[in-house]
């Protein structure tokens, strides 16, 4: 998690409010309202079919949503479209540079595509691929690249142009851990920078590491928005209890916490309980005798706790 | 956004530019095929098979087989070629290589994509029907075809105008077929009966059906308009036809294509 330095004096940069979304006859996207101001990391988290890339979509211009309005940097997506997304970029979840050009041609194509151009578009470029040390790659195809470099170059393309905005759809998905760690430098640069950086991740460590704020999904809603961990704190509790698969006592103990509504999800070996401070209270009076284990919250439950709600 | 319009948006060019910088990375490969098959189809089938066939009346006028060919081939290469890149090619470009989704995260919308795919199919075709200008001048050179050669530069925007249209044509099948195994289905149904049915490589038979028939086919109009300009020098309504049937495919098609990619490209209405 970074220091939370975002102050209300700064710009928003993002705002959607309101939107709504149907795919198929289904309501994928049900009523979420982002903000995201100029500094600030926001992460988009749930579980899959929550709604996220599509609310993405909608946000980056890709998809026209049902209702709802959506400003980047001031500008109304819907009704000043250009400069709109003149002032966004997007890493989408898929690989989508453009494979007949060179890493370098990418940059160079990807900046053709925007108006005003970029003012010293070519030095830019330079100093980008040098920033997100892509430069022994420069001439080479992007199929040639490793999963780290290939989504390197697609952030690269999406701040050739210098946007204010800038949309990385699960950026590390795939990569192996020294991959990811160079890519979130890279998303630390941009936030540095003062972009507004809206990045969707299955990673908890990722979203907890890397966002300001964060912004659950479920369903097509929004279950949970603020800091980490007081995000953790609605949703989750303030304890996991993790209790042993094959205890002598665990299904009465099972069946206790049921009995009470509580939650508890399985995992491997262990009952993963969500409890609040009177919940785990009553548990230790109850099953003075059990041995068990007890934990901070983490995103982790926070997903398992989102998939046992849709369940 | 007007669908129209966007024809003249800076994104379409730029998407434009695009397809036409890939394509010149590799223009000497990319250039042999369309200078050496009218090369090769004028020899075998002007010069070799027209020495079986003798003569051909058309139009009061007695044609050995390579004059009746050499319009009607301009005619189909402009037709061909623009609806082999707006189909296969773009295709590719879409679903496999995903350089649309690509382009739809920046400024350029699926309007310009679409114009930019219609344009650079046009364009292409038409380079490629000037190469066959030139091999037709080379046989012209040689003593061994005389055309109306000042009508050339005429034949040149009419013959974008078709291809313009026919990479509708494409852009409408790329849309609605479920995948590449399909894309033999367009050219048996669409391709091969417009080409045959056409008078490109050969006059129709006068059966009634089929004379009313072709008189919808631009290909069919496109061809007798450029013979009878190459061959007389006189414009006729064979080429208003084309030009006003094409126009009107133009016009039915592109904002159907749009809203057919739209659904397929976003998965949305």
């Amino acid at each position: 998690m970074n220091d939370g330095s975002i102050s209300p004096d700064d710009p928003v940069l993002l705002a959607a409010t309101g939107l709504i979304k149907s795919l198929g006859g289904n309501r994928v996207v049900d009523g979420i309202d982002l903000t995201c101001r100029s500094g600030e990391v926001l992460g988009l988290l749930g579980p899959n079919g929550a709604g996220k890339t599509t609310t993405l979509r909608m946000c980056y211009g890709f998809l026209r949503p049902d209702a709802g309005q959506i400003r980047i940097a001031g500008y109304d997506l819907g009704r000043d479209g250009d400069r709109a997304r003149r002032a966004l970029g997007v890493c989408t979840q898929d690989n989508t540079y453009d494979g007949d050009f060179t890493v370098r041609g990418n940059l160079v194509q990807t900046g053709r595509y925007y108006r005003p151009r970029q003012a010293d578009l070519l030095q830019r470029i330079d100093a980008l691929i040098e920033r997100f040390g892509l430069a022994p790659f420069a001439n080479q195809k992007p199929e040639t690249l490793s999963g780290g470099f290939k989504r390197r170059l697609m952030i690269a393309r999406a701040v050739v142009h210098q946007p204010r905005v800038v949309f990385l759809d699960e950026p590390t998905t795939g990569l192996d851990p020294q991959a990811r760690v160079a890519v979130w430098e890279l998303i630390h640069g941009l936030r540095a920078e003062g972009l507004a950086v809206v990045l969707t991740t299955h990673y908890m460590d990722e979203a907890a590491r890397l966002s300001d704020r964060l912004q659950v999904l479920q369903a097509g809603r929004v279950r949970a928005a603020g800091v980490p961990g007081a995000v953790l704190g609605d949703v989750v509790g303030e304890h996991v209890v993790l209790l042993g698969l094959q205890g002598p006592q665990t299904p009465q103990v099972i069946g206790w916490f049921k009995h009470r509504g509580v939650k508890p999800a399985q995992v491997l070996s262990h009952w993963h309980i969500p409890l609040d401070a009177p919940g785990l209270a009553a548990f230790v009076a109850a099953f003075p005798d059990l041995e068990y284990e007890v934990r901070p919250p983490t995103l982790d439950d926070l997903f398992l706790a989102l998939a046992h709600e849709t369940t | 956004m007007n669908p129209y319009s966007a024809a003249i948006a800076w994104q379409s060019r730029a998407i434009l530019g695009r397809h036409l910088r890939v394509h010149l990375r590799n223009w000497y490969t990319v250039t042999l095929p369309p200078v050496c098959e009218p090369l090769i189809m004028l020899l075998a089938f002007g010069v070799g098979l027209g020495r079986q066939i003798g003569t051909l009346d058309w139009e009061g006028l007695s044609l050995d087989y390579l004059h009746y060919l050499a319009p009607g081939m301009l005619a189909y290469t402009a037709f061909m070629s623009s609806f082999f890149q707006s189909l296969f090619a773009a295709y590719i470009r879409m679903h496999f290589q995903k350089s649309w989704e690509g382009q739809l995260t920046t400024q350029v919308r699926l309007e310009h994509v679409v114009w930019g795919e219609a344009l650079w199919a046009a364009t292409l075709a038409t380079a490629y029907a000037v190469l066959v200008c030139v091999v037709l001048a080379g046989f012209g050179l040689a003593n061994m075809l005389t055309l109306h050669w000042v009508w050339m530069p005429v034949a040149i925007p009419l013959l974008f105008l078709a291809a313009l249209a026919f990479s509708a044509v494409g852009l409408y099948f790329t849309a609605i077929l479920p995948s590449i195994d399909h894309m033999t289905l367009p050219f048996f149904l669409v391709i091969m009966p417009i080409g045959f049915a056409s008078s490109t490589y050969f006059p129709i038979p006068d059966i009634p059906f089929l004379s009313t028939a072709v008189q919808f086919n631009p290909l069919h109009q496109l061809a007798e308009g450029l013979r009878a300009l190459l061959l007389m020098g006189k414009v006729t309504g064979h080429l208003v036809s084309a030009a006003g049937l094409c126009g009107l495919l133009l016009v039915a098609l592109i904002p159907l294509d749009m809203r057919l990619l739209r659904k397929r490209v976003f998965g949305d209405r």
